[in-house]
């Protein structure tokens, strides 16, 4: 059984289900009744992520799974590839399946998922119903100040309506 | 028709035409405003349609909420025997009410910030983001969509307000040379027009006849070109020369990567076919959903319904539940249906069931004619009145009669099947007869001048698989 190492200002709730050898970074917010499961390998979660409640990151392989930084994994969302870079956007029970890995700023859209062993490009947002994927033009510069509002407002929130995990 | 349950037949030609039916010139549907019709017996009535031709029948019969009621007429209508027109038209973003005379000139769309996204059709907000035309982080509108995150600076379409996009758009693109050149050719065309319809020439065939407008007669000179003026031979011949449309790229490919504005939605309104009462009419704001007018079948005519179950009094409550219309059909075995019938009006309904001649069974009607009461709220009934059938409970049980409560009663058919089917239809004919709520003022004795409305009206019953 592998333990849990969390940075200073990780905000981890005691309710969140994680098990095996896992590291979370910075700033980190792991909501209530998420699961982070390392089963066969660690899995290294960078900072100022947020990832919401029921999301499940579960690591069957057994090199480490690596989220990076400012990270969104809305309700219910799924990674179980071997990663995933920064500033994306997990949605609604999206989903990265199989071996596959997420490049950055990429928007994985609401029931949406990557093929099973991909390598998902940068700037990719896998859309629609059937789904669709195209490359965005834009820079994702504006999101940064509203994720950093987000994290900022669960920051004062949270911690009044959840038992927190105590930092070493 | 294949589960059991009870569609209503409406007369009407509707989309067919002229019907080729011979049945249809002695179906029982005549109105008659004096009375019951008395002079027929059960067995030689034909109904309107052979049940047993199923294309005909799913075309012609519906469930009674599909049905409407013209008072006028006092008619059952179905929906191909309306006439639908426009009640108000609206936009199903903004939800704005567009008045019918801007409806044309904004060649129904939304005149104002609703946009689809040309990738995922999705809706676009209006967004303040970085100019990419304007150097040095000038903020700048432009529209969005939030699933497929395309931004409309991708067409260079930025624009200064955040209202009014639909204008900032017309305005940009009259400025474009196509669109100038569109519009002196139009001046051109209706300046011979009103030069060439004083004239005695024949128009439409003159003016296709000839590449240039008739000089000669409408003493006008040969239209100029204000914008194209040199001649593009390299593109004429690269368009020439181009094996198929993918390869030009034209106008109309950059069109379709614009955002195209949303269509406005219509509300219906419903009239009668002959004369034109309405039927249904919605309220004209996009928000409400209730009707101003609704004159449904429901309202006027008895609900046919196979119950399952019915409610039973206290005392019999305590026994097993009695499930109805559950036996199984068997040919020559002789089951017994029940049929519950519910009144919606507000005055007594005299009720006269009558089978129309079918070779796929024998019915005997235990109850053929008997009186619904009004309807009213629950509060309002007395427990003691109600019947479960029990046979000393005096004067209101009577033979056929299963149940009886409020404003239904519920009788017993006994159906004995002939021949095995997929489905069994029984047709019905319901006469139903009450008196007017409107009494006529200008008549001297207002009670005795109460019409009394009679409405004929067909039913089939399906009853499920015959072994």
């Amino acid at each position: 059984m592998g333990r849990l190492h969390l940075a200073p200002q990780a905000l981890v709730c005691k309710n969140a289900i994680i098990e095996g050898d896992v590291q979370i970074g910075n700033g980190t917010v792991v909501h209530v009744g998420a699961s982070i499961i390392a089963k066969n390998g660690p899995i290294i979660i960078g900072s100022n992520n947020i990832i919401s409640e029921r999301a499940v990151i579960i690591n069957h392989n057994s090199t480490p799974l690596m989220v990076g930084d400012y990270n969104l994994l809305e309700t219910e969302s799924q990674i179980e590839g071997r990663g995933i870079g920064h500033k994306n956007v997990i949605q609604v029970r999206g989903k990265v399946v199989g071996q596959s890995t997420l490049g950055n700023n990429c928007v994985v859209g609401a029931m949406c998922a990557t093929d099973p062993d991909e390598n998902v490009p940068d700037n990719t947002v896998l859309f629609g119903n059937p789904q669709a994927r195209r490359i965005r033009a834009d820079n994702n510069n504006e999101h940064l100040a509203i994720h950093m509002k987000h994290l900022e407002y669960i920051h004062e929130m949270l911690p009044r309506y959840n038992h927190i995990i105590e930092a070493e | 028709m294949s589960s059991p349950g009870v569609l209503y037949y409406c007369p009407c030609s509707g989309c067919m035409g002229a019907d080729a039916q011979p049945e249809e010139a002695h179906a029982g549907h005549a109105l008659s405003d004096d009375g019951r019709q008395t002079d027929e017996t059960h067995a030689e009535i034909a109904p309107p349609l052979d049940a047993s031709r199923r294309p005909l029948t799913t075309l012609r019969t519906w469930p009674l909420e599909k049905l409407y009621y013209c008072d006028d007429c006092s008619q059952v209508r179905c929906p191909h025997c309306v006439i639908d027109e426009p009640a108000g038209y609206h936009c199903p973003n903004c939800l704005f009410d567009v008045p019918t005379a801007s409806v044309r000139s904004e060649k129904n769309c939304c005149a104002r910030n609703c946009f689809q996204c040309p990738v995922c059709t999705h809706v676009l907000a209006v967004v303040e983001t970085e100019s990419i035309q304007h150097s040095g982080g000038r903020t700048c509108f432009a529209l969005a969509c939030s699933v497929c995150l395309w931004d409309s600076r991708e067409i260079a379409w930025e624009f200064e307000k955040p209202t009014g996009i639909s204008a900032q758009i017309e305005r940009a693109r009259a400025s474009q040379p196509a669109a100038r050149e569109y519009a002196s050719l139009l001046d051109h065309w209706r300046a011979v027009q009103r030069a060439a319809s004083g004239a005695t020439l024949p128009p439409a065939p003159a003016f296709k006849s000839r590449v240039q407008p008739a000089a000669g007669a409408a003493g006008l000179p040969s239209y100029i070109a204000t914008c194209y003026t040199e001649p593009d031979r390299e593109h004429m011949a690269a368009l020439l020369a181009a094996k198929d449309a993918t390869a030009v790229s034209s106008v109309d490919n950059m069109r379709r990567r614009e955002p195209q504005r949303i269509r406005l939605h219509m509300k219906l309104a419903r009239r009668c076919r002959t004369c034109h009462h309405i039927l249904i009419k919605p309220e004209s704001k996009a928000q409400a959903t209730r009707f101003k007018i609704q004159l449904m079948a429901a309202n006027f005519l008895p609900t046919i319904t196979l119950p399952p179950m019915l409610p039973r009094t206290r005392a019999a409550a305590a026994a097993a539940p009695e499930l109805l219309n559950a036996t199984p059909l068997r040919v020559g075995v002789t089951a017994p249906v029940v049929l519950r019938f519910a009144n919606p009006l507000y005055t007594e309904m005299d009720v006269d069931v009558a089978v129309g001649r079918t070779d796929a069974a024998l019915t005997d009607i235990l109850a053929p004619q008997f009186t619904l009461p009004p309807f009213a709220e629950i509060w309002e009934y007395d427990e003691d009145e109600e019947d479960g059938g029990s046979p000393d409970s005096g004067p209101s049980t009577r033979r056929g009669i299963v149940h009886q409560h409020g404003n239904r009663i519920a009788i017993r058919l006994d159906v004995t099947p002939q021949a095995p089917a997929d489905s069994l239809t029984l047709p019905l004919r319901i006469t139903c007869t009450h008196m007017d709520d409107l009494a006529d003022i200008d008549a001297p004795d207002l009670n005795a001048s109460r019409r009394v409305v009679t409405n004929v009206v067909w039913a089939y019953v399906s009853l499920g698989t015959v072994n």
